[in-house]
């Protein structure tokens, strides 16, 4: 990995520029979206494309979520290689049959001659105090369909080489990032890179447990791995960073290694992501776990407005480091 | 209508009881009162009666089993009736015999916890287990809930290859039911019972020659013995002494309407107390008949639940091991136990005078929560003027 640069960027900002410069590497990439073009996303992440790339491959589209994703899809199919971009991930709802039953299938059903290398943006998380339809985290209804890859970034560098990645990609790709975290500053290079998809990120090492995060719970649990040092527990953090393809192998051994697992999603905890993660480590590394894998997610709750009540709805520092401790025999 | 058999219960402490035997077949008929089965309780052995007429079906519980209290078994039932379906829970107002097993419809929150559970450990661990060798039934868990993880296994092994006495406790053996319970209790009232002892000696020459007296003409083992006279002394006295008759109850004290003295009996597993209910008031032929047959049914393992409950006041007597004097441990919510060591011949003033007597020690522990030193010197005292001429008390 190119290491020259020292350079500080926003995850907003990494966004940015990996849109940027495959627009610029690749004539056929183009953006379509609400508010995508002056604006720049209410979340002010493409703050300047369409000054550099013009209204034509930055287009702002009605409002129309399933409209505009099947525009992409129809793009994508014939030569293009756009870039939806969906402004709240709860809106991925409109874009259902576009997303499963169009872009996922064309290529098998086509016996291959057709692809869909389109991406689709959107967003994540809660407490942001948006309320019950703006603040869900959805990414396990696509992650749950085959034909679709699904990246959930954590970092300002991870989100710009998986962007990239997702942007070369030949098949769908659906692209989630946690609106809480456009503002966090973190080290990016200003060249060219990639980051695979299908590769988990070791995010902190660690002796005696587990803890498996996703885009904006990573640094809650790499808070919760402090808290822990406190106590004498040495906590692993990893960031499986794409749903699907998932790398298995990562997750499974260092659950082998530390023999207890918990897995924080912020998507709804029942049926979702970190069933199916804590699944495969309780397949993979059953005869070397001293505790049943836990799963952590957003209550199976409608998302409060109520700040005080929107808060406890998703996993903490401080309720990760409870239910780690818990587990690891601490209390 | 099917009458249920539930576990019984002797107390509400009781958490299970270990079926032992059928004493019917599963379809013989079977009268009410008759034995049904053989449980062992906390603190022993017992035989229960049928709760009423009925045909013994639907028989759940495996010899060998333990089991909650107040859990149904089985059922009798009307020739041809089936037994109810689900035989988990006793029927409101379940028949059972003694007074115990009707205290025994146990909630079933309670339950939960006494069943036996299974060995909690951890899929690691119990590999680890089976590759180095190990035990895992002779492994204490120290994982939450008390689960065994793979250190507690690692552990295990290095204690098992080291092969010194550190494996000693992996090789402790099992208790009986009643030797847990005995460590139990033992355990409890000595840690949280406030005992202070008295002690005095007494002259038992009188004892001796008035227990010689009744035996004359009776067939060697059916005359009052030592131990029935000091029972029977020592019932009189508490009439007196209420205070050193009654009850802890945890936030008062309760003064006991009946006496009845447990005593103290060693038995294969440990002790039990078999009761002589209102011995103040028996005859002491009749107390002595009645301590012959609990002493033989205490040894044989045949206690019913009935004679060991409701003391009110022990007498633990080692004076056949030829024990000086001792100090007991009290029964809680008893308040007092006296213990009493070997009539032994003594040098001993007597009129000014250097003298030897045929001397009695007795000790007395008592709960400082009921009881008072002096009120306890009190009993003592009297108990040893009742010592001193039997007769007087007791004709």
């Amino acid at each position: 990995m190119p290491e020259t640069a020292q350079r500080e960027l926003t995850f907003a900002q990494a966004i940015r520029e990996a849109l940027a410069e495959e627009m610029w590497r690749d004539p056929r990439v183009c953006i379509f979206g609400e508010d995508v073009a002056e604006a720049g996303t209410p979340f002010k992440v493409l703050s300047g494309l369409v000054e550099e790339f013009g209204a034509e491959r930055v287009l702002d589209t009605p409002i129309s979520e399933q409209g505009f994703t099947g525009m992409g899809v129809g793009a994508a199919m014939t030569g293009l290689r756009p870039v939806v971009d969906i402004m709240f991930g709860d809106f991925l709802t409109l874009t259902m049959d576009q997303l499963v039953n169009q872009a996922a299938k064309v290529h098998y059903m086509s016996g291959g001659t057709w692809k869909v290398p389109m991406v689709l943006r959107t967003t994540l998380g809660a407490t942001r105090r948006s309320a019950a339809q703006h603040s869900q985290s959805l990414h396990a209804w696509l992650c749950h369909v085959p034909g679709l890859k699904v990246a959930m970034p954590s970092t300002p560098y991870d989100a710009k080489g998986l962007l990239k990645t997702a942007i070369r990609d030949d098949n769908p790709v659906i692209f989630f990032e946690d609106k809480m975290m456009y503002k966090q500053k973190g080290r990016v290079p200003a060249e060219d890179y990639t980051i695979p998809f299908g590769v988990a990120d070791v995010k902190r090492e660690g002796e005696d447990i587990t803890l498996v995060a996703t885009s904006s719970m990573v640094d809650v649990a790499l808070g919760a791995a402090k808290l822990l040092e406190g106590i004498g527990v040495s906590a692993e953090v990893i960031d499986p960073r794409t749903m699907w393809p998932l790398d298995e192998k990562t997750l499974v051994e260092s659950a082998k290694k530390t023999s207890r697992a918990i897995v924080i999603d912020e998507g709804y905890g029942r049926y979702g992501v970190t069933g199916e993660v804590a699944s495969v480590i309780a397949e993979g590394a059953f005869f070397n776990l001293e505790a049943p894998v836990k799963r952590m997610g957003a209550m199976h709750v409608p998302i409060p407005f109520s700040p005080p009540l929107e808060d406890v709805t998703v996993p903490t520092e401080q309720t990760v480091f409870e239910a780690a401790r818990k587990l690891c025999g601490k209390a | 209508m099917a009458i249920s058999v539930v576990m019984p219960a002797l107390e509400m402490a009781q958490e299970n009881g270990k079926l032992l035997a059928w004493r019917k077949k599963e379809g013989e008929s079977v009268t009410k009162g008759e034995p049904l089965l053989e449980v062992e309780t906390d603190k022993a052995v017992v035989e229960v009666e049928a709760p009423g007429d009925g045909i013994l079906a639907g028989i759940t519980a495996q010899v060998g089993a333990v089991i909650p209290v107040g859990e149904t078994i089985a059922w009798l039932v009307a020739p041809g009736e089936q037994p109810p379906a689900k035989a988990a829970t006793a029927a409101p107002g379940a028949r059972a015999t003694s007074a115990a097993a009707s205290a025994a419809a146990a909630p079933t929150a309670a339950k939960t916890s006494a069943e036996p559970v299974a060995i909690q450990i951890s899929p690691k661990a119990r590999r680890l287990a089976k590759e180095l060798g190990v035990d895992i039934g002779q492994i204490r868990g120290t994982g939450p809930d008390g689960t065994i993880t793979s250190d507690d296994v690692q552990a295990a092994a290095s204690a098992k290859a080291s092969g010194g006495a550190t494996a000693a406790p992996a090789a402790a053996e099992p208790l009986s039911q009643l030797a847990r319970l005995m460590a139990e209790r033992t355990t409890q009232s000595w840690t949280t019972v406030p005992h202070f002892f008295l002690q005095q000696s007494v002259d038992a020459s009188a004892l001796q020659t008035y227990q010689k007296k009744l035996s004359v003409g009776s067939a060697p083992g059916t005359s009052p013995t030592i131990t029935d006279v000091l029972i029977a002394l020592i019932a009189r006295s508490l009439e007196k002494h209420p205070k050193l008759n009654a009850s802890w109850t945890g936030d008062g004290i309760r003064l006991n309407a009946d006496i009845n003295i447990s005593v103290a009996m060693a038995v294969k597993d440990g002790v039990v107390s078999a009761v002589i209910p209102n011995a103040n008031r028996t005859p002491l032929a009749t107390l002595s008949t009645l301590r012959r047959e609990l002493t033989q049914r205490a040894r044989s393992g045949r206690l019913r639940p009935a004679d060991i409950t409701g003391g009110t006041f022990t007498l633990s007597n080692l004076g056949m091991y030829k024990i000086d004097a001792f100090t007991a441990i009290i029964t809680p919510p008893q308040c007092a136990i006296l213990a009493v060591g070997a009539i032994a011949d003594a040098v001993v003033p007597v009129d000014g005078n250097i003298g030897v007597r045929p001397m009695l020690t007795m000790t007395l522990s008592s709960d400082h929560r009921v009881v008072d030193g002096a009120r306890a010197a009190e009993f003592l005292g009297e108990l040893a003027v009742a010592i001193r001429e039997p007769e007087k008390w007791l004709k």
